[in-house]
């Protein structure tokens, strides 16, 4: 529901950069990651992104989003590292638990929340614009 | 084809440094903000008129900001109360976000007030992605949604301080057992508490304070 705006951002921060830094050739697909705390559709990032790039320099370019594992550290044993994920049946989605697979403690989010561009792929030979 | 490595950032960490921002302002005039996020009708400004009434009985000052898609029902609800408050009208956005809530920080007395009760856009998805500089996140849901609220949205509930279970007055006419969803809550948030309420009649008003640190 919030992927259209979030779209919007991306578009907008990823055009900056591309004034200030050109490409050269077209840019194919767009590498983003994507911290598994989000709650956000990747199906509907994509349709959005399709929506909002129309008729800029990166019409036609693909969201290849790859998902990240939530990281965190306990403030109580010292513990850093990948997130508990909740494992009983009948949960219809990855879930992190925000407690410390080592000793049981709130723990703190060092990764997870990031929707972040990694990456570019451009056809060489082919202009942007 | 090639492949270029950008790496320009999170589109999400100026979000995450405006709820920054507004925390320090919050905490530098002394305000205890609580982010109240929740199921559309699950009781949500009800139960922030409550918990105002009795912090005000206690001698502490207290906001409210109304956050809704559309319309300034709410928002009237708190002023009449005699809440300070701030509307925000989010037009196509189903959440708020640091930048609006800041905005309405402006428009508030906040050398005037003790505690500020920050009312979200009814909702269980998007909310969560977006932290707003509050001290605690709370969701709100209610019997009358069922007793699979949870499972349906786990990933709020597991990054949520307190969960409020109203309308608890409800669950046998709706045929809803709330021991199912705290049960389902300690699963995904073993650090959450939960609390049962009954907004409308002021049951569970003073255990959900105790939890919120009042």
């Amino acid at each position: 529901m919030h992927e259209y705006s979030l779209a919007l951002s991306l578009l907008e921060s990823l055009r900056t950069r591309l004034a200030e830094d050109p490409v050269r050739g077209r840019v194919k697909k767009v590498h983003l990651r994507q911290g598994e705390l989000l709650v956000l559709s990747r199906d509907a990032l994509r349709e959005a992104w399709a929506l909002v790039t129309e008729g800029t320099e990166l019409a036609g370019s693909e969201l290849v989003i790859e998902m990240v594992p939530v990281r965190v550290k306990c403030p109580a044993c010292g513990y850093g590292g990948d997130a508990k994920y909740l494992a009983a049946e009948g949960w219809h989605v990855r879930v992190p638990v925000l407690s410390c697979p080592r000793c049981g403690a709130r723990v703190d989010i060092v990764e997870g929340r990031d929707l972040a561009v990694v990456a570019l792929t451009v056809e060489e030979g082919v202009e942007t614009g | 084809m090639h492949e270029i490595r950008v790496g320009f950032g999170d589109i999400l960490k100026k979000q995450l440094e405006l709820a920054g921002e507004n925390y320090e302002l919050l905490n530098g005039h002394g305000v205890r903000a609580f982010n109240v996020m929740g199921a559309i009708g699950s009781g949500k400004t009800t139960l922030i008129l409550r918990l105002a009434e009795s912090l005000r009985r206690r001698g502490l000052r207290v906001g409210a900001v109304a956050g809704d898609v559309a319309g300034d029902e709410d928002f009237r609800r708190f002023r009449e109360a005699g809440l300070p408050a701030a509307n925000i009208n989010t037009g196509d956005e189903c959440h708020l976000d640091a930048h609006r809530v800041h905005h309405a920080l402006e428009d508030l007395p906040l050398g005037e007030l003790d505690v500020l009760f920050i009312e979200n856009v009814g909702n269980l998805v998007c909310p969560a992605d977006f932290p707003l500089g509050t001290e605690m996140d709370l969701v709100v849901i209610s019997v009358t949604e069922g007793d699979d609220m949870v499972r349906k949205h786990p990933k709020i509930f597991a990054q949520t301080d307190v969960m409020v279970i109203n309308k608890v007055d409800l669950a046998e006419v709706v045929g809803v057992d709330p021991q199912r969803l705290m049960a389902d809550y300690r699963t995904v948030n073993p650090h959450g508490i939960a609390i049962l309420t009954d907004a409308k009649n002021g049951r569970g008003i003073e255990e959900l304070l105790s939890a919120l640190g009042f």
